[in-house]
């Protein structure tokens, strides 16, 4: 993990309670890295390429998504992150979402996404996921951007 | 034109068709009546003539043997030469058969009996005279007959004869003239009929050819109207299909979008109340450190509230969301089975029911129950898949409720019904209360004694999978009595139909 510019964590979830109860199992995991958070994707993404704290101008960065957003479909965002060129494709993002469909989540694979986790009613077992999530972040290697 | 209006035009037409023909039919019997007529009249008239004919035949030969006794009496006269005398006997012999023949053959005629009858007395009354003449030139006295022939001829005897005869002749003759005009009436007759039917055929024939021709044409005009009405119909019922289709769609859509919608608050509700859980453990230890260390500072309530109230709504919280989040998936699967393609294939049931069994194997033995396939199910083209999963649910619930203490049975028989299949499953379980029947095909419905787990929804699954290959299922059934389930399914799958959930 770069010391020098610690991974930014941005949170791209419309629901304020799962995004609290994300917030608090990270925290729990004992991840402690800036979460940045959002409940539509036309802010999340204003943020992502255009603020100056934002990754595109500033640093590594973990996205955490989830598919069901009010204004566009998560996947958009996802495909839009991992097309080719994009400053940001090399960006991990990590899929929180409710289906468990499996043509969605092959989708969401093929468009380029690291990690699907389902939001699963069984709270244990989230709760679970989101701590191994932050084991996961704090191995992660997160690429060097061109600016850093 | 309406249908009805055709159908009125079409017992018109029947009568019109029928009063055509008979009048044909008439009309030719009554020219072959006419013909008839005026052939057996014409013949009697040629059999008329023929007789006249032959009367004046018998006249001219009356006439013409009276001529040769003449001449032969002449010749003896004369001559004295026997052979004359011979002549004349000859023809005198003939007299009275051929007097009699033309007697006979104007039997009919008074007018020419009568002349005959005057013919004969005038015949009878010239031959002593003849006869005399002869025997008296026979017995030498030549002069003497000599003076009696000069006698007759100056009686002129023969010319009143023959004068007689030319009357009758006359008679026959103008019997003659009037069959001929007989004859000539009837032949004009006939003629006459012959056109008159001639041109009442042609009538018909133009009449029926109108008929037909203007029947055909509304015919052909109703048969358009029915296509065109027909073309409509089938675009109705391609617009009524694509409607049900749409909204079927629509439905499934929905059904997966409010699942999925619902998910959302339920993870909220599930993760706080794990939430508040851990927060009660934690004042729950509190309390107790409290309660250990100072007493007095703990009241009843606040012990009561963290130990019993909290876990217990804690507790109820939970189950409550588990069985909503059951029921959701239960939901979500059903809309997303609804919306997998439907694979047609050439399916050997035997097979198929014999893998079902096999599947089941294990559950079967566990709870003794003998599994049978009754003779050979008819094999079908449809999706591997949905049959399986119909046929599965029904063995599994079989299975599922058969009453411990009892050895079990399942049966599955099969039989073709046209262009269909049905299958049956039979099993001598706890059976399904007949009011029941309809339910227990309703989605998170069940029946009879709530003690074996599930949701509900295996046989509205069942069922939504049957009508989308184009089936039904139907249940017979009593308490106690076992239930047959009864599937039936097209031989070949026919194109997916809608099915709501």
């Amino acid at each position: 993990m770069n010391q020098a510019q610690p991974v930014n964590i941005i949170m791209i979830e419309d629901d304020e309670g799962h995004a609290r109860l994300i917030e608090k199992n990270i925290r729990r995991a004992g991840i402690s890295n800036d979460i940045q958070h959002f409940t539509d994707g036309t802010t999340a993404l204003d943020y992502l390429y255009e603020a100056p704290d934002g990754p595109v101008h500033n640093g590594p960065a973990l996205i955490l998504l989830d598919l069901n957003l009010p204004d566009m479909s998560g996947a958009d965002i996802l495909g839009r992150l991992k097309a080719d060129g994009n400053p940001l494709r090399r960006t991990p993002v990590v899929v929180l979402t409710t289906t468990d469909d499996k043509v969605e989540i092959q989708r969401c694979y093929d468009l380029g996404c690291n990690v699907y986790i389902t939001k699963p009613v069984n709270y244990d077992s989230f709760a679970d996921a989101i701590r191994q999530l932050g084991l996961f972040l704090s191995v992660i290697q997160v690429p060097d951007f061109p600016e850093a | 034109m309406s249908l009805k209006q055709v159908a009125v035009s079409d017992a018109w037409f029947n009568r019109l068709v029928i009063g055509g023909i008979a009048l044909g039919f008439l009309t030719l019997l009554a020219t072959g009546l006419a013909a008839y007529q005026s052939v057996r009249e014409n013949q009697f008239h040629s059999s008329r003539v023929n007789h006249t004919f032959q009367v004046e035949q018998a006249i001219t030969d009356f006439l013409t043997e009276m001529d040769r006794a003449e001449i032969g009496r002449r010749g003896y006269l004369l001559t004295g030469v026997a052979a004359h005398a011979e002549t004349y006997h000859d023809a005198r012999e003939r007299f009275f058969p051929l007097l009699a023949r033309i007697r006979d053959l104007t039997r009919d005629n008074p007018r020419q009996q009568a002349n005959v009858a005057r013919l004969i007395a005038l015949t009878r009354s010239d031959i002593p005279f003849m006869e005399q003449s002869i025997a008296l030139v026979r017995s030498g006295q030549r002069d003497e007959g000599v003076r009696l022939f000069r006698d007759s001829v100056g009686r002129r005897a023969v010319t009143v004869l023959r004068a007689q005869a030319t009357v009758m002749i006359d008679e026959e003759n103008r019997l003659l003239a009037i069959r001929d005009a007989a004859t000539a009436r009837s032949i004009r007759l006939f003629y006459v009929t012959v056109a008159a039917a001639g041109v009442m055929l042609l009538l018909v024939g133009a009449g029926s050819i109108w008929v037909i021709t203007s029947y055909t044409r509304n015919l052909a005009t109703a048969r358009d109207e029915l296509r065109v009405l027909n073309t409509d119909l089938e675009g109705a019922v391609r617009e009524r299909t694509t409607d049900l289709q749409r909204a079927n769609d629509e439905i499934q859509r929905f059904a997966y979008i409010v699942s999925h919608d619902l998910r959302s608050p339920l993870v909220n509700v599930m993760g706080f109340t794990s939430e508040l859980e851990n927060a009660g453990k934690r004042l729950t230890r509190m309390v107790d450190m409290v309660e250990a260390r100072a007493p007095d500072l703990v009241d009843k309530d606040a012990k009561l509230a963290i130990r019993e109230d909290l876990p217990e709504a804690i507790g109820f919280i939970r189950t409550s969301t588990q069985k909503m989040d059951r029921l959701i998936n239960a939901i979500l699967r059903l809309s997303r089975e609804g919306r997998r393609a439907i694979t047609p294939e050439k399916l050997d049931m035997g097979a198929l029911a014999q893998g079902i069994a096999d599947t089941h194997r294990h559950r079967l033995d566990e709870s003794e129950i003998d599994f049978s396939i009754v003779g050979r199910l008819p094999d079908i083209t449809s999706d591997r898949l949905a049959v399986e999963q119909i046929l599965g649910n029904i063995v599994d619930n079989a299975i599922k409720y058969m009453p411990t203490g009892r050895r079990g049975r399942i049966e599955i028989r099969g039989r073709s019904d046209g262009q269909r299949a049905i299958f049956e499953v039979a099993d001598n379980g706890r059976g399904v209360d007949p009011k029941d029947h309809d339910r227990i095909f309703d989605l998170f419905r069940r029946s009879g004694a709530q003690d074996r787990p599930g949701e509900g929804i295996g046989l509205a699954h069942t069922r939504a999978l049957a009508y989308r290959l184009g089936g039904t299922i139907v249940v017979e059934s009593g308490l106690g009595r076992g239930a047959t389930f009864r599937i039936s399914l097209p031989v070949a799958f026919i194109g997916e139909q809608g099915a709501l959930l």
